[in-house]
């Protein structure tokens, strides 16, 4: 009947499907990397580098 | 005295990159190189942070240099760890640099000697990297023919498959840990590679846990991003209101984060979504709002480039770049934008001594545009970007605009 043809019309109207298009538009937003880090304190005993800051900084000072 | 002097300016690198300021970090820790140390775990440190630095300014190539000598560094003195730290930033700038077999070779060492050395952190943050490497080989592959999400070829599925079990091994260690931004991270990715895979549901819910971390951690760059990727899922699974939503909250913070380019990137996704909802009027709104900042970001680009090329004395492609914004800015009727582009190849004009020919209606044209502005010429041109913004991007603020 009519009106079922019109609800079908509706129907298929609404299946509107996604294309590739839209998808090749929806930007993936990733996490960001992560880096392994060093410090030259790492390798440092505390005395030994406690000694060096305050040579550089007492050289700091004089400058 | 040489000794401390290399520390010394080692040490100022390390605050300047951890403030941020890796430009400023390179030249210190590249002057402690200069003067060189007789200790190798201290050049180690200044290579690996180095490396560590060009990666983050996109330097790809340096980076990898400085994590090469970082490893074979490590390698010499048989420091382990220190091999597996080198290994794993070597692998992530090889997967930057899309050299996925190496890469992969480079994270598995990261991996095997944080486990043989039981470094429950190491081992964990290597799984992610591996994750991210499967991630990027798997979407390189379906990026190079035009596939919907869940319709792949076998390599791309067995490489993004990988990826998944990566993540899901580094989730359930960091979980142990309690690691809640490892979790944020490594849920984000799990959720993009279900989501290339085709198990949109599964995205879903690895972004909403995404979602929640980012929230805890007052994160709203995270927070962006899961918005972002939720509504990518949301339009696959045909929920295209839900879509909407997620990508009106991406917009917002967008906004409020001031990233002109996502801020277009969630307007065109917007404009996309009302046409899938057929609500063209809409969908027009937010095309013509995305078309308004790409053109603002089109001309930022080309304005950095003349300026790049200018700078190096390369005038041809300077002139190559002022006349496609001269070109664009006509064709979308930007009259401001148009005058600078002018003002532009006049300038350039005069540093060629005129050699270089051009139609003699430009400058004609160019003091018609400017007397129409009622504005002098701009000062500083090539010179401040925010002279031009103002010339250009706000229309409305140039007196007598019609």
């Amino acid at each position: 009947s009519q009106p079922l043809a019109g609800g079908q019309a509706a129907e298929l109207q609404s299946k509107v499907v996604p294309s590739k298009q839209i998808l090749h538009s929806n930007n993936m937003e990733m996490e960001p990397e992560t880096m392994e880090t060093k410090s030259v304190t790492d390798y440092f005993s505390k005395l030994h580098m406690g000694s060096l800051v305050y040579s550089c900084t007492s050289k700091r000072k004089n400058k | 005295r040489m000794e401390a002097s290399c520390l010394e300016l080692a040490l100022e690198g390390e605050r300047l990159c951890k403030a941020g300021d890796c430009r400023a970090g390179v030249s210190f820790f590249e002057a402690a190189v200069q003067v060189g140390t007789e200790d190798l775990r201290t050049l180690s440190a200044i290579y690996s942070q180095l490396g560590n630095a060009y990666f983050y300014l996109q330097e790809y190539a340096k980076a990898l240099e400085y994590h090469h000598h970082d490893l074979t560094l490590a390698r010499t003195i048989g420091d382990q760890l220190g091999e597996a730290k080198a290994s794993g930033n070597l692998g992530n700038t090889l997967k930057v640099l899309g050299n996925f077999e190496e890469a992969i070779v480079c994270c598995q060492r990261h991996l095997d000697i944080s486990r043989e050395l039981n470094d429950k952190v190491g081992e964990a943050r290597a799984l992610y990297n591996l994750g991210n490497v499967y991630h990027s080989k798997g979407k390189n592959v379906a990026n190079a023919g035009t596939h919907d999400p869940g319709e792949l070829p076998d390599d791309v599925k067995n490489a993004l498959q990988k990826a998944a079990k990566y993540y899901e091994e580094n989730l359930s260690i960091v979980t142990e840990l309690g690691d809640r931004a490892a979790q944020g991270r490594a849920f984000g990715n799990l959720g993009n590679t279900h989501y290339l895979l085709g198990n949109f549901r599964s995205a879903v819910l690895a972004h909403e846990q995404r979602l929640l971390i980012a929230k805890e951690f007052g994160d709203r760059s995270a927070e962006r991003r899961a918005y972002s990727n939720l509504g990518n899922a949301y339009i696959f699974l045909g929920e295209f209101e839900t879509a909407a939503e997620y990508y009106r909250r991406t917009l917002q913070l967008a906004r409020q984060l001031k990233d002109r380019a996502v801020e277009a990137q969630a307007c065109y996704s917007l404009g996309n979504t009302y046409t899938l909802l057929q609500d063209y009027e809409r969908a027009i709104d937010y095309h013509l709002k995305h078309l308004v900042i790409a053109q603002e970001l089109h001309d930022k680009a080309c304005w950095s480039l003349g300026n790049a090329y200018t700078a190096l004395g390369n005038h041809d492609q300077a002139i190559h770049f002022a006349e496609r914004h001269l070109e664009i800015s006509r064709e979308v009727g930007d009259r401001s934008g148009e005058l600078t582009a002018r003002l532009n190849l006049s300038d350039l004009q005069m540093v060629l001594g005129l050699s270089y020919s051009t139609n003699n209606s430009m400058m004609a044209e160019s003091q018609a545009v400017e007397n129409s502005l009622n504005g002098g010429r701009p000062r500083g041109r090539r010179y401040s970007m925010e002279n031009m913004e103002l010339m250009k991007l706000t229309p409305e603020k140039v007196p007598n605009w019609n």
